[in-house]
């Protein structure tokens, strides 16, 4: 017991600094190829880095209507996505399997985005406030996405624990998996949403709403909200790659490791490429966008429930 | 004689009440009236002749004819007559009656001369400030001819707050500006927001008004003022130049050579080339497509240069002086002119081509900033607003000046009256601008470049210009004068005109519709409030505050 539990700890940990240390490479990855589509040269690989260093850096200031909630929401939105990286296999099994299961990865999934609210309401701004309520309209579409990603785990695996939701992925069976294809299909589509880049970075969108939540944010806390960003596209890849591609990650750990960095670069492209050739939705014509993948979502879910 | 037939349609209901008809050319028409008849007059004009509305202009006319005058502009789109309806009104009681119930786009004009010169526009539906700072004391007006142009008046009440209108019921305020990603140049609209749905708004701008117009009536003369003209805008200046100077060698008879006017006409369409790819550039940036926007100022980029190499700079050319231009196009220069835009042209048609199947873009731009025909009309909008709503106002066509009527071009419209039609207007009217240089290009005779001219230019004379800029038409009035300077000049560039179209536009909209939509007049507001001095040795930089920069200027 005590030795599992170690390995957990160990586990994780190891899980944390992989999402702390490799977030902001694929972000700089994401500038540089989107810069290279736009006929630019683009920031060096490493500009992340320093970005984040240098916002840590920086005097932090206590503007806005509430600091303490603002403090909050910035350290929120952080350790949410860290938090989530447990429980999700990053070259090794994922750590936490034992002490949560699926509920609780769907928990600390909204968790990211209400860190997001609660900093843009503790600002107070006109900007923020609208910014909040387009956010706040995004992930109640949003969400139940990936929520019905992982119960469909869960009824393919029978169980809701995590190992066996991961276990179950649609390669192991060997029937052909109809619900799990499409809410690959489902979840590749709304990638680009969950990460919250072109088209569907509504609630920041910069030349309309001044960045929203995150307008009134400067130094150490825009620096975490901004890794927690980066963290958050990271993670969300390891999940789907957990979930629908996880050929490969019973390999030795460096090699797992590679072939795990290997498809996140993959999904991360993927995002570049969408972010590079689409303008930004509106909010309702997100919403509708979403509202479909939804129906969807559903249809896959009633799929997995009737045994396909 | 298009310009008799107008007077006479005019003659049939008012012979009684006009003064006087000059009329210079076959394309102008100065028409002097009655102040009691002004408003029925502007009213028929507009509405039974069909007339397009231009712009209002105040005169202090004191210190020659003792009275003040006010002229009432107006456009003859198929008879191309520019007109101008003049009326003079006593110094001691300057009043005229409002034109803009019946014509709501003369709005901001009455309000500026009432500003600017204390003429009264009686009856007038918003009688806000428009152009003076909120603390400038009543009943002083800077433009009046006994202001002196460097006096900053006494009794500034810095804390005195503009009377902004109550938000209706239900609605939040959401201020938009005078600091905005996207506006480039301070500008204020209070947006009055039901949800995500913009029920209203209201405009605050002026806030870097430059007194240009005084300081060419009381500084500068007639050679210096293009110069001064080119600084009215960041992006169109050869247009304000160009148009300077037309409307002075129209007031004084002057015709140019024909080189001249065919170099302008070649400047002009390189500036329309560069402002349309930056705004195609803007628009996307707006709505969030960076790629095009990197790709069109990509484009751009050679014709910038290419602008450098014709003036010796990328902007401010420096071109027009009265009676032609300063610089020559060589023809080393005329073929990397052919090179730059047969490249421009092929790059264009694939970026053109991405454009209109971009059906993301469409869903973005399809339905928003709805400015129909009738709101043309009523607003006098022009330039890429009308053209996309089906009207098809262009001064190049209409008012033919510089070479424009010896050169073959067609006027782009579309019927949508949205965004996406004037993303579309714009994209395509690059194509003609490259047509029309290279016309240009193989028609140009030789020749001079400059006329000579000797004496001094009749005062007392009175010179109209419209230039079709990228935004629309620019129009510029001139009175000439003593001193080598004009009395009065006044500039109407076309987003005075455009951005009183964008209330109604942006009604019962999507909040994020509202920066495309204001974005999609091609804003362009006065952007000189600061100034930063690099010293180039050191490397060290300066920025000027306002009150130093007022102080090093009054030399106080």
């Amino acid at each position: 017991m005590t030795e599992t539990a170690l390995w957990s700890i160990v586990k994780g940990i190891a899980n944390t600094i992989l999402v702390l240390a490799a977030a902001p490479f694929f972000e700089g990855l994401i500038r540089k190829v989107t810069a290279r589509i736009q006929s630019r040269q683009g920031p060096p690989l490493w500009q992340p880095y320093l970005d984040i260093l240098k916002l840590l850096g920086k005097e932090d200031i206590e503007s806005g209507e509430s600091p303490r909630v603002q403090r909050l929401g910035a350290y929120l939105s952080l350790a949410g996505v860290l938090t989530l990286a447990w429980f999700v296999p990053m070259g090794a099994s994922a750590p936490l399997v034992q002490a949560g299961d699926a509920i609780v990865v769907i928990y600390l999934l909204t968790l990211c985005g209400v860190s997001t609210l609660l900093a843009g309401l503790a600002a107070g701004s006109t900007y923020s406030v609208v910014g909040v309520s387009r956010e706040m309209m995004a992930m109640l579409t949003l969400e139940p996405l990936l929520a019905v990603a992982v119960i469909i785990g869960a009824v393919e695996a029978g169980s809701l624990r995590l190992d066996g939701i991961l276990e179950a992925s649609i390669y192991s069976l060997t029937a052909w998996p109809l619900a799990g294809l499409l809410m690959m299909v489902i979840l590749l589509f709304s990638l680009q949403a969950f990460v919250g880049r072109v088209p569907f970075d509504i609630a920041e969108a910069e030349t309309e709403v001044m960045e929203g939540p995150l307008m009134e944010y400067s130094g150490p806390k825009l620096g975490l909200f901004k890794y927690a960003q980066m963290s958050k596209l990271f993670v969300y890849c390891a999940l789907i790659v957990g979930l629908f591609f996880p050929w490969g990650s019973d390999w030795p750990y460096p090699l797992a490791l590679m072939a795990l960095l290997a498809k996140i670069a993959v999904l991360v492209l993927l995002v570049t490429v969408v972010g590079a050739t689409h303008a930004r939705y509106r909010i309702d014509q997100a919403i509708r966008y979403y509202a479909t993948l939804f129906v969807l979502s559903l249809v896959a879910l009633t799929l997995a429930l009737a045994g396909f | 004689m298009p310009a008799r037939d107008v007077v006479n349609q005019i003659r049939q209901k008012f012979e009684a009440s006009i003064l006087r008809v000059d009329i210079p050319a076959d394309n102008r028409l100065f028409l002097y009236v009655t102040p009691g008849v002004v408003r029925d007059l502007c009213t028929h004009v507009f509405l039974e002749l069909d007339a397009r509305y231009v712009i209002s202009i105040g005169i202090d006319d004191r210190p020659y004819s003792g009275q003040f005058t006010v002229a009432h502009n107006f456009g003859f789109e198929r008879e191309n007559v520019l007109c101008s309806i003049l009326v003079n009104l006593p110094a001691d009681d300057p009043v005229i009656e409002s034109i803009s119930r019946e014509i709501p786009g003369a709005n901001w004009a009455e309000r500026e001369f009432r500003d600017l010169l204390g003429i009264e526009p009686a009856g007038c539906p918003s009688m806000k400030r428009l152009i003076l700072p909120d603390g400038w004391p009543e009943g002083i007006h800077p433009l009046r001819k006994d202001f002196s142009w460097d006096l900053s008046p006494m009794r500034f009440d810095e804390n005195r707050v503009f009377p902004f209108d109550d938000p209706p019921e239900g609605c939040v305020v959401v201020p938009f500006g005078p600091f905005h990603p996207t506006l480039d140049e301070p500008a204020h609209f209070r947006l009055y927001v039901e949800g995500e749905i913009v029920r209203g708004c209201e405009y605050r701008g002026f806030m870097v008004h430059r007194g240009i117009e005084k300081l060419a009536d009381s500084v500068l003369t007639y050679n210096e003022i293009p110069m001064m003209a080119e600084r009215i805008c960041g992006i169109c200046g050869c247009v304000h130049s160009v148009a300077y100077a037309q409307s002075v060698e129209q007031a004084a008879a002057i015709q140019p050579p024909d080189r001249a006017r065919f170099i302008r006409t070649i400047m002009l369409e390189l500036e329309r080339i560069h402002s349309h790819l930056l705004w195609v550039g803007l628009a996307n940036h707006i709505l969030g497509f960076d790629t095009l926007f990197m790709q069109s100022f990509r484009m751009r980029e050679p014709i910038m240069w290419l602008c450098e190499r014709i003036t010796g700079n990328r902007k401010t050319y420096g071109l027009c002086l009265i009676g032609g231009v300063r610089w020559d196009i060589t023809p080393e220069i005329a073929s990397d002119i052919s090179r730059v835009l047969n490249q421009l042209e092929k790059e264009w048609t694939a970026a053109a081509k991405a454009v209109q199947g971009d059906r993301n873009l469409q869903k973005r731009t399809k339905g928003v900033g709805v400015a129909d025909p009738a709101l043309v009309k009523n607003m006098g909008l022009v330039g890429p607003m009308a053209r996309a709503a089906g009207v098809p106002l262009d001064c190049r066509r209409d008012f033919p000046y510089a070479a424009y009527d010896e050169v073959d071009f067609s006027v782009v419209t579309q019927s949508g009256c949205d965004v996406w039609s004037r993303v579309l207007v714009r994209v395509l009217e690059v194509f003609e601008s490259i047509r029309i240089i290279r016309q240009c290009l193989e028609w140009m005779p030789d020749g001079p470049i400059q006329l000579k001219l000797d004496g001094e230019l009749p005062p007392g004379r009175i010179g109209l210009s419209s230039v079709e800029a990228p935004r629309g038409e620019s129009h510029h009035f001139v009175v000439t004068g003593e001193e080598n300077r004009p009395r009065r000049w006044r500039v109407r560039a076309p987003t005075y005109q455009n951005l009183q179209g964008i209330p109604a536009m942006i009604k019962d909209q999507q909040l994020a519709d509202m920066t495309i939509s204001l974005g999609s007049i091609d804003p362009c507001f006065s952007c000189t409030d600061r100034l930063e001095i690099i010293d180039i040795r050191s490397g060290d930089v300066r920025v000027y505050s306002q009150q130093e920069l007022v102080s090093m200027a009054r030399g106080l």
